[in-house]
């Protein structure tokens, strides 16, 4: 079916299968490969993106759901102040090892800073909840939200 | 890659067209917020061949109190409801049982009607609406029927939605100054997981003495279940410390769980007399009450 949605500030017009997840238009159809494929079953968080401004599982939702609405991936946010802190604290603050949940880990941290500029480390880590990465123990990437939010303030 | 099965998908513009799709088009099957559904696909070979999309109808999300009575559609995201002021102080055990399910992304796109719709005896919504006493509303093509949120579940995963149907609206009366609710469930962790047992608690207050109380329990039975012997128990008594011990021990003796990959039998039993009585004790204190 064709399908008209707003990715990443842009209107896009483009062709989806009835069953094509959300996830594997944007990977497949419109080459946005910051989302991750991970579980398919909405566990691990590596394929999230925001849906109108809320951080959802791409991989749950299927694409003609979207017709109409406000996709968001890293690439969207690449010049935005909060995304720019978080970037440059995941960098510093040796928050990357393989990388693979970044992009996830990114998009709900930034959901988080964006409606709570001053978070306490148990919102952050409510925040990252839905999010698995294998590598880091989570503290590192805990650490670096959190610097990302004093770098806000400064 | 776990492909999905082929399927048609229908975005109807309103419920009426909704239930007309369901009552025309043959193996139909309605997709709301597809958190559960989605995983069910991509594990079967064959699905439904036509998916109806309930999602977007505006008309079902909705969180209202009026005269003394919450209605919340069937669409209204579990982010929405725990966001929700009302939810916090007329459902307090709703709240609780929000705020621990599923993860942020789960809870942006999971619907308070397909956890319900979904029937699983791990439902987290199921316990805390049982003991606030909700009433279900399905629509079909032309009618509704409203019926005690009780007997919408008939086994696991089985309620008695019949394939044209559609459930529209929850509905409870709104907790009262002098009642409380609470909800405890044990998953095996904190975070994101299923519950292995939960319980739900209700209690309305009249000095030191429980006036009126209703339990409920998820995962002990193939369906979420209300304890009516264990209510018996407590209803008129003073309450204590101990007495509350004591209706945990009654629930406990009062349900057959099953072993199963989250739990034993035996497991279940033990913790469900304790989640109880955590619930019990939350709710008489949010009443207003005193432990002795």
């Amino acid at each position: 079916m064709r399908l008209e949605f707003d990715l990443n500030g842009e209107h896009v017009t483009c062709e989806a299968r009835d069953n094509q997840s959300l996830l594997d238009l944007l990977r497949e159809g419109l080459w946005i490969k910051s989302v991750k494929k991970g579980c398919e079953q909405g566990e691990c968080g590596a394929c999230t993106v925001l849906l109108d401004g809320s951080p959802v599982t791409s991989c749950l939702v299927l694409s003609p759901q979207v017709e109409g609405r406000v996709v968001t991936t890293v690439e969207g946010l690449e010049a935005d102040p909060v995304m720019v802190a978080l970037r440059e604290a995941f960098m510093e603050d040796g928050a990357v090892q393989c990388g693979f949940c970044t992009p996830g880990m990114l998009i709900s941290s930034y959901a988080l800073l964006r409606d709570n500029p001053e978070p306490s480390e148990d919102d952050v880590r409510t925040a990252i909840e839905g999010n698995i990465c294998r590598c880091t123990g989570y503290v590192k990437i805990i650490e670096a939200v959190l610097d990302a939010s004093r770098r806000l303030k400064a | 890659m776990r492909p999905l099965p082929r399927f048609r998908l229908h975005r109807p513009g309103s419920i009426a067209e909704a239930l007309g799709l369901l009552s025309s088009l043959d193996d139909a099957k309605p997709i709301a917020g597809g958190t559960d559904l989605v995983p069910l696909l991509r594990d079967v070979e064959r699905g439904p061949r036509n998916l109806v999309c309930v999602g977007q109808l505006g008309a079902l999300s909705y969180l209202r109190e009026e005269d003394g009575m919450v209605t919340i559609g069937a669409t209204t995201t579990l982010s929405r409801l725990l966001e929700s002021d009302t939810i916090k102080r007329r459902a307090q055990g709703l709240h609780d049982a929000v705020y621990q399910m599923g993860s942020v992304q789960i809870r942006n796109l999971g619907t308070i009607g397909g956890n319900l719709c979904n029937a699983s005896p791990a439902a987290d919504t199921a316990p805390p609406l049982l003991v606030l006493d909700s009433d279900v509303t399905v629509a079909s093509e032309g009618e509704s029927r409203t019926m005690p949120l009780a007997d919408f579940f008939v086994g696991p995963k089985i309620s008695s939605l019949k394939p044209y149907e559609l459930l529209t609206e929850v509905r409870f009366p709104a907790q009262q100054r002098s009642s409380g609710s609470a909800f405890h469930r044990i998953g095996r962790r904190k975070g994101f997981t299923l519950s292995v047992v939960s319980a739900a608690a209700y209690i309305e207050r009249d000095g030191e003495y429980c006036r009126r109380a209703r339990i409920a329990l998820g995962s002990v039975a193939p369906t979420p279940i209300r304890v009516p012997e264990a209510e018996g128990e407590l209803e008129g008594k003073e309450v204590t410390e101990a007495l509350f011990e004591d209706i945990g021990v009654v629930c406990r003796d009062h349900i057959h769980p099953i072993d199963d990959v989250r739990g034993s039998a035996s497991y279940r039993k033990g913790v469900s007399g304790v989640l109880v009585n955590r619930a019990l004790k939350d709710a008489w204190i949010r009443a207003g009450g005193e432990l002795i």
